[in-house]
Formats: C-alpha cells, sequence, structure tokens
C-alpha cells in the first residue's frame, strides 16, 4: 500500500471509481459453451477485419448485410467534418430492406408478434407478408390521401402497438422522414417537437392498454396541435389509428376537416403497392429527439445508410440475432432502443420481433416471463430500471416459468453487479450471456459492449468499445486517462461509425459545439483523427480495456483529480434522516481546483445547528470517502428553485463563489437567494474563508453548474 | 447513456399525478414538473422525482384533512408508484 497514490494522498482513500459509483472490480464470467457453439461472431478472427488499420472499410461487412439498389463508391466521406457520409454514392430502401426482401423469401414466417396488454387478449402474428401488405396500403395513404413525398417530416405520437412499425416502415418506404415521439409523452411536449421538426402531419392512436385502463390517447393530439400553433407550426391533418378498429376510444371529438380514421382512409387503399424509393444513403430516415442541456429539444437526424447497416451488424454481432429467434426487446418504440432494436435492427435480419404493449409488471411481476414462455423468447432486451423493478415485485417469479433465453442485453444505465447476478442466475437462470451496453440516442447503435460469445462478462462494466468503434477518455485538458489508471474522464470516441447521427435537425452548429468543439484542435481539419466525438458521459477504463460508465459529465465536481458525481453526494446527505433536500456545488480552490460544499435543507420541526452540520459532513465521509468531504455545510430554510421544482445550483454555486448570480427573477422564490447570500457570506468573510476572483473561464463553468 | 426513457416514465406518472390533483393550483404545479421531466436534461429527474413525492403528499394531507378518502386513494396510489420508480431508476435512494 505505501506506493498506491492512495497513499500518497492522505485525503484518497478510495478510488475515483469507487468514489463515483461505489462498486469494486468484479469477477469475469464466460459465456456457456452452447451459446458460443451457435454464436454469430464465434471467431476471433472477426477482431482483425475491425481492426484500427481497416477502418472504414470494415464497415462494409454490415451494409453487406443489406440489399442495395446502387453500391456507394465511398465507404466515408470526410469532406465537410464533422457532418459524416457514409457509403457516399449509395442507394437503399430502408423499408425494402426490412420487409420486402424477408416477404418475397419467407413470406408464412412471423416478423412482429403483438402481444396486447390484457393478458386475456391472444397475441397476434402478423407474417412478413401480411407486413408487407400493412406498410404498402399504409405508404399508399400517406402518398395519395396526404400527397407526402421524399424529404417530409411526419410526426407520430404512438403507444406500443404494431401499427407504430407499420407507419414508421411506411414513411420510410416513401423517404418521408418520421419522428415518433414516446407516446407517455404529454401532448405539449409532442406540440414543440412538431413544431421544431416543421411536421403538418400528425399520427397518433384512440386509445391504448396501459396497467389495466384503456387510456384516452387522443386528447393529447389536439393539445399537440395547439402546442405546434402557439410556436407558429400549423398541423394539416391528424390521422387517427384505432385500437380496436370501428370503434373510438376517445372521449375527444375528432376536428372536422383535419382529424381522420385511418382504417376508414386504408379501405380506400386495400391491395394497393408502393414502390419503395430508392434513397441516397446519406438521406434522413428518422428524427429522435433527446432533451439538451438548453430548452430546445434536439432532433436527432439519423441516416439510412449508415444507421441501417449499423443497427443491422450490432444485432447480428452483439444481439445475436438469427432468423429463427425470437426477440424481444422490452424497451418503447419512442425511444431509440426501440427504433435501432426493435424495429430495425430485427427486422433487416428477417427475424421475429415481439411487441409488447403494456406495463412490464401488470397484472403482476410474472407477466415477462408468461410472455417468454407463451412466446418462446430467445433473447431478451430490458433495462436495469426494468430489471430492479422486476425484482422487486417478483424476485422469484422468473424460475415458476418454462422459458429459456440465451442472451440478454442491458441498456440505458450502468447496472449494479448485485442486479446484474439477479438478472443472469434468476431472469437467465445461469444459461444465458449478459450483454452489457452503453451508447445514446445520438449514436444509432451499441457503442460499448461485449462480444458475447468471445468476450466475458463482467458485471458492472459494458466492456471495451463495439467492433470498428475506438473509445477513448480524455481529461479536461485533452490529455489520455490510461486504460488501468484508476482515473476517469470524459468518455469520447476518436473515429466516426455508420450509426453516428448526422446532426441536429435545424440546428448544425448546436451540433458542432455540443459533440465535437471540446476536443477538435484544427477546425479546419478534414481528417476524421481531429475530430473526436464527445458524449458528455464520463467513465473509467480498467486495464482490460472495460470501460464502467459514471453518468454525465456536467454532473462531476472535480475535487484534486477525483471526479465526485454529485448525485452521490447529495443522496449520501440524504441518509441523515432530518434532511429534506441537498445539492452540492464546487467552489473555486488554488490548492485542490475544486472543493465541495453541500446545501441542504431539513424536514420541518428541525433546527439547524453545528451539530445538524457535522452530522450531514459524516455521512458524505461515511458513504463515500475523505475526499468528497464538503469543505462547508450550509444549512438553509429553502433551497432556490425554478418553478419545476429544480433546484438552481448555479445560484448557489456562484453564492459559495461570490459570483454574480444572474437573473434570479424567474424563480418560484426568488426571496430565498438575498438570505442565502447574506448568510453563508458573511459567514465566510468571518471565517476568512472568501474565494479569490474567479477566471473568466472559472466564472462560465460555475455560471453553467448544474445544467441551466 | 439512452437514459431518454426514464424521462418518459416519469412523464406518465406525473399525468397520473396531474390527474389525482385535487386543486386547480396542483394540477398546474404536476404540470410543471411534467414538462420538466420532458424537456429539462435527464439529471434533474431526481430532482423532479423528489418535488412530485413532496406534492403528492402535500395532496394525500389535504384530501385527509378533508375527509376525501376517494382522493387520498388516488394520491396514495401514485405516491407509490413514483416513489417505486423513482427507487428502482436510481433517482432516489431506497431507504
Amino acid at each position: 500500500m505505501a506506493d498506491s497514490p492512495e497513499a500518497q494522498d492522505p485525503e484518497a482513500q478510495v478510488s475515483e471509481a469507487q468514489i463515483a459509483v461505489h462498486w469494486r472490480e468484479e469477477e469475469y464470467y464466460p459465456p456457456p459453451a452452447s451459446f458460443v457453439a451457435q454464436a454469430n461472431a464465434a471467431d476471433p478472427a472477426i477482431f482483425g477485419r475491425f481492426a484500427e488499420d481497416k477502418f472504414p472499410g470494415c464497415f462494409t461487412e454490415y451494409a453487406d448485410l443489406l440489399s442495395w439498389d446502387a453500391p456507394w463508391h465511398t465507404t466515408l466521406d470526410t469532406s465537410t467534418p464533422p457532418f459524416w457520409k457514409w457509403f457516399a454514392g449509395g442507394r437503399l430502401n430502408a423499408s425494402y430492406n426490412c420487409v420486402d426482401r424477408h416477404a418475397a423469401s419467407t413470406p408464412e414466417k412471423t416478423a412482429i408478434i403483438f402481444v396486447p396488454e390484457p393478458e386475456a387478449d391472444e397475441p397476434v402474428h402478423i407474417s412478413y407478408a401480411e407486413l408487407h401488405r400493412q406498410v404498402n396500403e399504409f405508404a399508399a395513404v400517406l402518398r395519395d390521401s396526404l400527397g407526402l413525398t421524399t424529404g417530409d417530416r411526419v410526426t407520430l405520437h404512438m403507444p406500443m402497438v404494431p401499427e407504430l412499425p407499420v407507419t414508421m416502415l411506411a414513411c420510410a418506404r416513401l423517404g418521408v422522414i418520421h419522428s415518433q415521439v414516446f407516446g407517455g409523452f404529454s401532448g405539449a411536449a409532442c406540440g414543440h417537437r412538431i413544431a421544431d421538426s416543421g411536421s403538418r402531419i400528425l399520427i397518433t392512436m384512440d386509445g391504448y392498454y396501459r396497467g389495466g385502463q384503456l387510456a384516452d390517447h387522443k386528447v393529447k393530439a389536439d393539445e399537440a396541435v395547439a402546442a405546434a400553433r402557439q410556436e407558429g407550426q400549423e398541423v394539416d391533418r391528424v390521422l387517427v389509428w384505432r385500437r380496436h378498429p370501428g370503434q373510438y376510444a376517445s372521449q375527444t371529438p375528432m376536428a372536422g376537416g383535419r382529424d381522420v380514421f385511418v382504417d376508414e382512409l386504408l379501405a380506400e387503399h386495400q391491395g394497393k403497392t408502393v414502390d419503395p424509393v430508392s434513397m441516397p444513403a446519406e438521406a434522413p430516415l428518422f428524427l429522435m429527439y433527446t432533451s439538451g442541456t438548453t430548452g430546445r429539444p434536439k432532433g436527432c437526424q439519423h441516416s439510412t445508410g449508415g444507421y441501417l447497416a449499423y443497427v443491422a451488424g450490432t444485432s447480428r454481432y452483439y444481439q445475436d440475432i438469427h432468423p429463427g429467434d425470437v426477440y424481444w426487446c422490452m424497451a418503447d418504440i419512442g425511444w431509440i432502443t426501440g427504433h435501432s432494436y426493435i424495429v430495425y435492427g430485427p427486422l433487416a435480419l428477417g427475424t421475429t420481433t415481439v411487441v409488447y404493449e403494456g406495463v412490464p409488471n401488470y397484472p403482476d411481476g410474472g407477466r415477462p416471463w408468461r410472455i417468454a414462455e407463451r412466446l418462446g423468447v430467445t433473447i431478451f432486451h430490458t433495462s436495469p430500471t426494468a430489471i430492479r423493478m422486476l425484482r422487486k415485485v417478483g424476485p422469484e417469479e422468473p424460475k415458476k416459468y418454462d422459458y429459456h433465453f440465451k442472451h440478454m442485453t442491458t441498456v440505458g444505465e450502468p447496472i449494479e453487479p448485485e442486479v446484474w447476478r439477479w438478472y443472469h442466475s434468476e431472469v437467465g437462470k445461469g444459461q444465458a450471456v449478459i450483454v452489457d451496453t452503453w451508447w445514446q440516442t445520438e449514436n444509432g447503435g451499441f457503442l460499448g459492449s461485449t462480444l458475447p460469445a468471445l468476450q466475458p462478462m463482467k458485471p458492472g462494466s459494458c466492456g471495451p468499445g463495439v467492433l470498428g468503434v475506438y473509445p477513448v477518455i480524455y481529461d479536461e485538458d485533452g490529455n489520455e486517462v490510461p486504460a488501468g489508471s484508476g482515473k476517469a474522464g470524459n468518455i469520447c470516441i476518436r473515429n466516426p461509425w455508420p450509426g453516428i447521427f448526422q446532426t441536429i435537425w435545424g440546428q448544425p452548429d448546436r451540433f458542432v459545439d455540443t459533440y465535437y468543439r471540446k476536443y477538435n484542435k484544427d477546425p479546419d481539419s478534414k481528417d476524421w483523427h481531429d475530430w473526436p466525438y464527445f458524449a458528455g458521459d464520463g467513465a473509467v477504463q480498467a486495464a482490460d480495456g472495460y470501460f464502467r460508465i459514471l453518468g454525465r459529465v456536467d454532473d462531476v465536481i472535480n475535487v484534486a483529480g477525483h471526479r465526485l458525481g454529485t448525485k452521490e453526494i447529495e443522496s449520501a446527505a440524504l441518509t441523515v434522516g432530518e434532511v429534506a433536500e441537498a445539492a452540492a456545488v464546487p467552489v473555486i480552490d488554488d490548492i485542490r481546483g475544486r472543493v465541495v460544499e453541500i446545501y441542504v435543507s431539513l424536514k420541518p420541526g428541525f433546527e439547524a445547528s453545528d451539530e445538524m452540520a457535522g452530522k450531514v459532513s459524516t455521512a458524505i465521509e461515511t458513504e463515500i470517502g475523505k475526499i468528497a468531504r464538503p469543505k462547508n455545510v450550509w444549512i438553509v430554510p429553502d433551497m432556490p428553485k425554478t418553478r419545476s421544482g429544480k433546484i438552481m445550483r448555479r445560484v448557489i454555486a456562484s453564492i459559495s463563489n461570490f459570483a454574480d448570480v444572474g437573473d434570479v427573477t424567474t424563480l418560484a422564490n426568488p426571496e430565498v437567494v438575498d438570505d442565502i447570500r447574506h448568510h453563508v457570506q458573511s459567514a465566510k468573510v468571518a471565517r476568512d474563508d472568501v474565494p479569490r476572483q474567479l477566471t473568466e473561464a472559472e466564472f462560465e463553468e460555475i455560471k453553467k453548474f448544474g445544467g441551466e | 447513456m439512452t437514459q431518454q426513457y426514464l424521462a418518459g416514465e416519469l412523464s406518465v406518472l406525473l399525468g397520473h399525478l396531474q390527474a389525482a390533483a385535487t386543486t386547480e393550483a396542483s394540477r398546474r404545479d404536476a404540470w410543471s414538473l411534467r414538462q420538466a421531466a420532458e424537456t429539462q436534461p435527464v439529471t434533474v429527474l431526481g430532482a423532479v422525482t423528489v418535488a412530485a413525492l413532496a406534492l403528492t403528499e402535500r395532496l394525500c394531507w389535504d384530501s385527509l384533512t378533508r375527509g376525501d378518502m376517494a382522493a387520498f386513494n388516488r394520491q396514495a396510489a401514485v405516491c407509490a408508484e413514483l416513489h417505486d420508480f423513482g427507487v428502482c431508476a436510481g433517482l432516489l435512494q431506497d431507504p
């Protein structure tokens, strides 16, 4: 221990990774031999085919999984960085690739199994031939009844029903750009996205089942149209699918001249076929909105050729999808996971994909396992949040059902090793591989994961970079943080990959500023090496090359080189029973760079005291380590908050740093700011604890702290 | 991370909270929280969840005070849903 960095620094009792996530290094789990024997990627030669010296040509292996109308002339066009163009010159149609070619070769094979939430309702099996018919007829509606054409945008606000992939694929057939908004979002959220994308058509559904209720969904369409109008965007037509054709599930009247039932329109287009439009590889396929650090949501624009190739390739090698599998991703198609790994990836490979309408724990925690047993699901894909929920409501449920997964995925968040082990032993019955994945809405497909037959699993780590993707961790100054150093930093991707989004819809400068500016050394460079992609997540890389993702970097305070998650610090403070709310902020410190100060408010009936402050400080030290011990604990009667209840960390960070707090007039409680400032700053002055004047960069950092 | 779905699930639950609110002011508060969940970065979801729980607690007390057991039951159910989701999503500490 004498030589360890921890021993040299008495403050650093634990590594940064431990501070951030409280996890230790875990043991490896090898894949079962039965899995390896059938895996799509079981030959280690694949690593050679995707080695860095084979980039970008290596990705033709993914593109070759698709049917192209015209071959590409340039695998990666870097002429306008960082607006990369993959498979430039190539032409294809996504709908053709996901439907037609399988309808021709295996027409009776099931493409989609729809599982309604009411358990008494039978699952609906839709063959590739039937999917072809439905997609063509709805494409005819879009083209002939609505006049939609290539490049138009259409907003979808639909629940988890098979009409959603039908709608997406019908749009793709015409080169119409679809923008699906998560069905559970409010009408207003949908309206903002309609306005941002410039959609004149909204496609929705009258109702859907969730938690045992037939929810009225059409009512949101009216709110969405009104919200879009407020932003200057008119919606000409609202197409309403009916959950039960012929019956209207909503209490909201149809607006004359604007709203129309899809089943009535379809009646005019029965049996029609629509030739798939041959699209340039770089033509946008869809927009997927994600929240940003400023008010306007970001419409991530994904391409046709690069995206489809990437999700097909990662579905084949990482999801290990074979045509004979029954594959169930329990995400919602309203998110990127659903687009990539319910619709486009699995269907491009001609497999059977399950679409489940409802919540996983309705009517009880055994529902997913009954579905898996009944349908013979072989590959299962869900999020750590859902795993934790299913474990909570039914830890013993999986063993009651006779299903056998060969493969399971987790997506969306880091998974704690303890939860991972339950997933492995109980859900997977110790027989399935687990593929933990790290990626983002912007990325199209997986960036960090294990190739399941060739790389062992390690609970809590997503794995190394996926085939052809070269992640790196940089510190704030752009220095590479070596693997095995125990230091965390900003995870970036050194190279472009086919699934990367093309731009933020209508905001190209924001695209460059948010994802590429930080580590770009030469804005005029045409060399992709000069444009690392900044993911915005913190990570640490173990000596074995596996990454552990720590969370958003804007949520971290860097103390003497140790990245402390504000959430962890605040959670530790909240372990003190008297504390109602907590907010950790950085204070500029000449010796340690930044130190932590924490603001807490107490539950009613408790008084501020030095003893209480001591309890908070001790709790943080106990939970996380000495490095996280706050320099000051400020007990305040209330926190400055937005009207939505968000604590304004930038305001209290500014107070702690004696900086201008900026505009506070929009706060829900602006009156508390002066009280807190007086209390904190007078105490600091009395203690001779006034920080020096901030540099411009430090001021900007404090002003932006907390993301608003 | 592809955490957007957490915002979506929270939005759904805040929609339930809106429906269970008994006054115009509390419906507005729930609506504001829902808007925050739908538009703000995912890093604010923890704070939104905490604020939503505080709102449900206020609503429950108010319903109890008025002796409105039907409203109380609806609000308590939403509170339980919010809490369970918050814990499972890592937005709240498991007590």
